[in-house]
C-alpha cells in the first residue's frame, strides 16, 4: 500500500524539469527521467530543450540551463563586494 | 565554498547586529523547507524565523469553506486540491462530505478538473473548482475558467497580508525571506514599496540559508533593499503572460483572510464578462441559504494568531492536545504546509 | 479505533492507522500457544534444533500488471521475502486467489505463469491453495492471499539492532511504489517496480545481520521507526547517502508524497555491527551495486535525518491518506 505522508501539498510544489515535445500548449517534460505533460500557455515562446519550472501541472517560468543550485554564485558575489 | 561558511557568516552577522532579529518567512513551501532541513536549530540565538501567513489552506477564511461544502452536499460536483479535503468547516469536511456520498474530487491541476468535468460526470451536472491560492496558482484558475470551469473564487493578493503585518504592527518583522513562486509571477519590483529588507528566496535549503545571511548583512549594513537570490527563476518584471492572464478572467476586490479579517484590495474576483462561470452568482441561491453565523473558527484554536506569527503552534492550547494531523481542529494543523502540521511532524 | 467507527482507507496504509488497528485485532486475538515473534514479518515456533518460521500476506494492486510484475509477481515475492527476513529458507507457499466474475482466464493464467517463473527461478514450490469467485461487483477483478512456511536455524529479529550498528539497503528504494504512482497519474519512465525475491541474498549474508525488514508497506520510515523502536536504540539516517534514485525523487517531489514512506517489494534494510560491514555489502553488491550503507544506530530513542545542512530532524512512522491499491 502507498501511504501518502500527510496528503499532498500541492499548491506551491514545484519542480525544474526540460522540454523535450511541444504540442500546441502542450509540452513533454522531462523531470530528471520522468516524463509528463505540460501546459505551457502561461509562458511566453517556449522551446524544445528549454527549461521551465512547473507547478500544478503548468509551467509558470523559464529557467537557464545553468546548474540549479546558483546559490554561492550569489554569495561569493556578495563577500566579493 | 559550502554551507558551513554561509552559517559561519550568518553567525558572525548575528553577533555583528547583537539584538534579537526577527526574520518571516511567508510562504508554506518555505514553512516546509526550513523544516525539512533543520535549519532553526543551526541559526545563532538571536535569529529567529518565523511562520506568516504563506499557507493558502490556512488563511481560507471558514465562510468560504462552509460555502464550498454547503455546494457539495447540495449535490454539486466539486474539485479542489488535496490539502483542502480535510480542513474542518463548521458542518464537516470535504473529505467527510465524500464519504456521506457526495462528488468530491482532489486534483492536482485545473487541468484534471476539467477533465473529470468532461469525462467523469453526466452532460447535465457541473464542477465547481475551489480556487484557492495566491499569484502562483490564480493563472491557471483564469485559463480554466477561459476553457468553461466554474469557479468559487476565493483566490488572495499576497503582498496586501505582507502589508498589512507590517502596518499592524504586532510583530516586529525585521526582514522578510520573500515568496519564491510568487514572485515568478509578480516579479521583484512590487515588493519595493515595503520598507523593509527583503530577500526573495528559492526553496533548497542552501537558497534559504543564503538568503538569511543576505537579510542579516542588510541588518548590519542598515540597507532596506529588495535583493532576489532565486536569480535562476524571478525576474524584475515576473511573467507578465501569467498576470496578464490573471487580470483578464479577475478583478481585485476585498479579501476575507482567516486570521486578519478583512484586507482590502486583496482578494480576486471573477469579472463580470466571465459571470457564467463564477459559482457565487451562479448558486447564489444555494448559498444564500447557508447560515454563515454559523461560521466560527473554533474557539480554542489559535492558527489566526499563527498565520500571523503571534504564537508559535506549542503556543495553542490544543497543539498536540486534541489537534493533531489525524483529528484536526484548525487548517494549520490540517495542511503539509500549515505551522502546526509542519512543527508537530518535524520538531524534535 | 472504537467500535462504532468505521474502517478507513489509512487504516490499510501500512502506517500509524494501520498499526492501531493490528493493536485492536491482537488484543482480541490474545493465544499465542508456543508462537513467539507474532508481530514481526513472520511467527516462529521453536522446534528445538530448527525453527518454523509462518506468514501470510494479502494484495490487492491497481492495475494489476505493470511495468516490472503483475499482482502474482508480488504475492510471491511478499511472502517468500517475509520469511527470509526472519533467516528462514522457504519451503512452501500456499495461494488463494478471490476473483470477480467476469475476469478474464487469459489474465488468470498470465498471473499464474509469473507465479510459476518465481516459484521456478527462487526453488520454492506453490504447494497448496484455494480459488474462489464472487458475483459481479463484490470485489475488484482480484484478490490473493500467499501464505509460506520456512525453517531457520537462527532467526533474525526485528529487535536486534546494537548501538554502533550501520543501516545497510540491498539497493535503492521506492521503485515498486514509484512505478504504480508513474502508471496511475501517466509519466513515463524507465524505472520498473523493485519487486524480486530475496532469499538467495539473505541466505548468503544472513549471518551478519542482526536485524532485518523489507520496506514494503509504510516504505523506509513505518520499517525503520518499528525496528528502532523494538531495539530501543536512535537511528540517524544520512540525507548524503539517501538511497532513491533521481527518478522516484523527481516522482515523489511532482506529487507531493514523502520519499521515506515509499514502498519496496524486493529489498531490505538491515542492521550490520561495524566489523561485518564490509563483508556484507561486498556480497550484497554482488547481488545489486546500489547496496550502501544509510545511516548508523546510536544511543537514545528515535529516528533521524541528518540533513544536507548538518541538522537533524525526525523521521516520523507515516500518517496519512492512502492512494488505494497500490500493493
Amino acid at each position: 500500500m502507498i501511504t501518502i505522508l500527510l496528503y499532498n501539498a500541492t499548491m506551491c510544489l514545484a519542480f525544474p524539469g526540460r522540454i523535450l515535445k511541444l504540442t500546441g500548449d502542450t509540452a513533454v517534460v522531462d523531470f530528471d527521467g520522468v516524463e509528463k505533460d505540460v501546459n505551457v500557455s502561461l509562458i511566453k515562446g517556449a522551446k524544445t530543450g528549454e527549461y521551465v519550472m512547473v507547478h500544478a501541472g503548468f509551467a509558470i517560468q523559464k529557467m537557464g540551463e545553468e546548474d540549479a543550485l546558483e546559490v554561492f554564485k550569489l554569495y561569493k558575489e556578495a563577500e566579493g563586494k | 565554498m559550502n554551507e558551513t561558511d554561509v552559517l559561519k557568516n550568518i553567525h558572525i552577522l548575528a553577533k555583528k547586529i547583537g539584538r534579537e532579529v526577527n526574520l518571516m518567512e511567508v510562504c508554506g513551501t518555505h514553512t516546509q523547507a526550513v523544516a525539512r532541513a533543520g535549519l532553526k536549530s543551526l541559526l545563532p540565538k538571536n535569529v529567529h524565523l518565523t511562520t506568516g501567513p504563506g499557507c493558502p489552506v490556512c488563511v481560507t477564511a471558514q465562510e468560504d469553506i462552509d460555502a464550498i461544502i454547503s455546494l457539495t452536499l447540495a449535490g454539486i460536483p466539486v474539485a479542489t486540491y488535496g490539502d483542502m479535503m480535510r480542513v474542518p468547516g463548521s458542518f464537516g469536511s470535504l473529505d467527510q462530505a465524500r464519504e456521506k456520498g457526495a462528488k468530491v474530487f482532489d486534483v492536482y491541476s485545473t487541468e484534471e478538473a476539467l477533465e473529470i468535468r468532461n469525462s467523469k460526470l453526466e452532460i447535465e451536472e457541473d464542477l465547481v473548482f475551489f480556487g484557492l491560492g495566491f499569484e502562483t496558482t490564480a493563472p491557471m484558475t483564469a485559463y480554466a475558467i477561459q476553457k468553461g470551469l466554474t469557479v468559487y473564487s476565493t483566490h488572495k493578493l499576497f503582498l496586501p497580508a505582507m502589508k498589512a503585518l507590517l502596518e499592524i504592527g504586532e510583530l516586529k518583522i525585521d526582514g522578510y525571506i520573500c515568496p519564491g513562486h510568487v514572485s515568478a509571477i509578480i516579479g521583484s519590483r512590487p515588493y519595493e514599496e515595503m520598507k523593509v529588507p527583503q530577500v526573495i528566496t528559492g526553496f533548497q535549503p542552501n537558497d534559504i540559508l543564503v538568503s538569511v545571511y543576505m537579510l542579516l548583512r542588510q541588518l548590519a549594513e542598515k540597507r532596506s533593499e529588495v535583493e532576489n537570490e532565486y536569480v535562476r527563476l524571478v525576474k524584475e518584471s515576473g511573467n507578465p503572460e501569467a498576470l496578464g492572464e490573471i487580470f483578464e478572467v479577475f478583478e481585485k476586490t476585498d479579501g476575507n483572510w482567516r486570521g486578519f479579517g478583512t484586507i482590502p484590495g486583496s482578494g480576486l474576483k471573477i469579472k463580470e464578462k466571465y459571470r457564467d462561470f463564477d459559482a457565487k452568482i451562479k448558486y447564489k441561491d444555494i448559498l444564500d441559504k447557508v447560515d454563515f453565523s454559523k461560521s466560527r473558527k473554533p474557539t480554542a484554536c489559535k492558527c489566526g494568531e499563527i498565520i500571523r506569527g503571534l504564537k508559535s503552534p506549542k503556543d495553542c492550547p490544543v497543539y498536540k492536545k486534541g489537534c493533531t494531523p489525524d483529528k484536526p481542529i484548525g487548517p494549520c494543523m490540517v495542511s503539509v504546509e500549515g505551522a502546526c502540521n509542519v512543527e508537530y511532524r518535524y520538531e524534535k | 479505533m472504537k467500535n462504532n467507527e468505521s474502517v478507513e482507507l489509512d487504516h490499510g496504509g501500512g502506517g500509524y492507522k494501520s498499526w492501531e488497528l493490528l493493536q485492536d485485532i491482537r488484543g482480541v486475538l490474545k493465544s499465542r500457544g508456543k508462537w513467539t515473534n507474532c508481530e514481526d514479518d513472520a511467527a516462529v515456533y521453536d522446534l528445538g534444533k530448527q525453527k518454523l518460521v509462518f506468514t501470510s500476506d494479502a494484495f490487492i494492486v491497481e492495475p494489476i500488471f505493470f511495468p516490472g510484475g503483475d499482482i502474482g509477481k508480488i504475492a510471491m515475492c511478499g511472502t517468500i521475502n517475509d520469511l527470509s527476513v526472519m533467516g528462514a529458507k522457504p519451503l512452501g507457499i500456499s495461494l488463494s486467489i478471490v476473483m470477480e466474475e467476469g475476469f478474464p482466464k487469459a489474465d488468470l493464467m498470465k498471473i499464474i505463469r509469473s507465479i510459476n517463473k518465481v516459484s521456478e527461478s527462487s526453488g520454492i514450490p506453490v504447494v497448496t491453495g484455494d480459488t474462489k469467485v464472487t458475483q459481479r461487483g463484490k470485489i475488484d477483478k482480484i484478490e490473493i492471499t500467499t501464505a509460506g512456511v520456512g525453517l531457520a536455524e537462527c532467526v533474525i529479529e526485528n529487535n536486534g539492532i546494537k548501538v554502533g550498528d550501520v543501516i545497510i539497503t540491498s539497493g535503492d528504494l521506492g521503485e515498486h511504489a514509484i512505478t504504480l504512482l508513474a502508471s496511475r497519474f501517466n509519466y513515463k519512465t524507465k524505472i520498473v517496480s523493485d519487486s524480486k525475491t530475496l532469499n538467495k541474498e539473505i541466505e548468503e549474508v544472513g549471518k551478519y545481520l542482526n536485524a532485518c525488514k523489507d520496506p514494503t508497506r509504510g516504505g523506509l520510515a513505518a520499517n525503520i521507526v518499528e525496528m528502532a523502536n523494538k531495539s530501543r536504540v536512535k537511528i540517524v539516517v544520512n540525507e548524503k547517502t539517501l538511497p532513491y534514485k533521481k527518478e522516484t525523487v523527481a516522482v515523489s517531489e511532482l506529487l507531493g508524497i514523502d520519499i521515506f514512506s515509499l514502498a519496496s517489494e524486493g529489498r531490505f534494510i538491515a542492521a550490520v555491527s561495524p566489523k561485518n560491514s564490509d563483508k556484507a555489502l561486498k556480497i550484497l553488491k554482488k547481488f545489486n551495486k546500489e547496496a550502501k550503507i544509510i545511516g548508523v544506530a546510536e544511543k537514545g530513542t528515535g529516528v533521524y535525518l541528518k540533513t544536507e545542512l548538518g541538522a537533524l530532524r525526525p523521521i516520523e512512522m507515516p500518517k496519512g491518506k492512502l492512494i488505494p491499491r497500490i500493493c
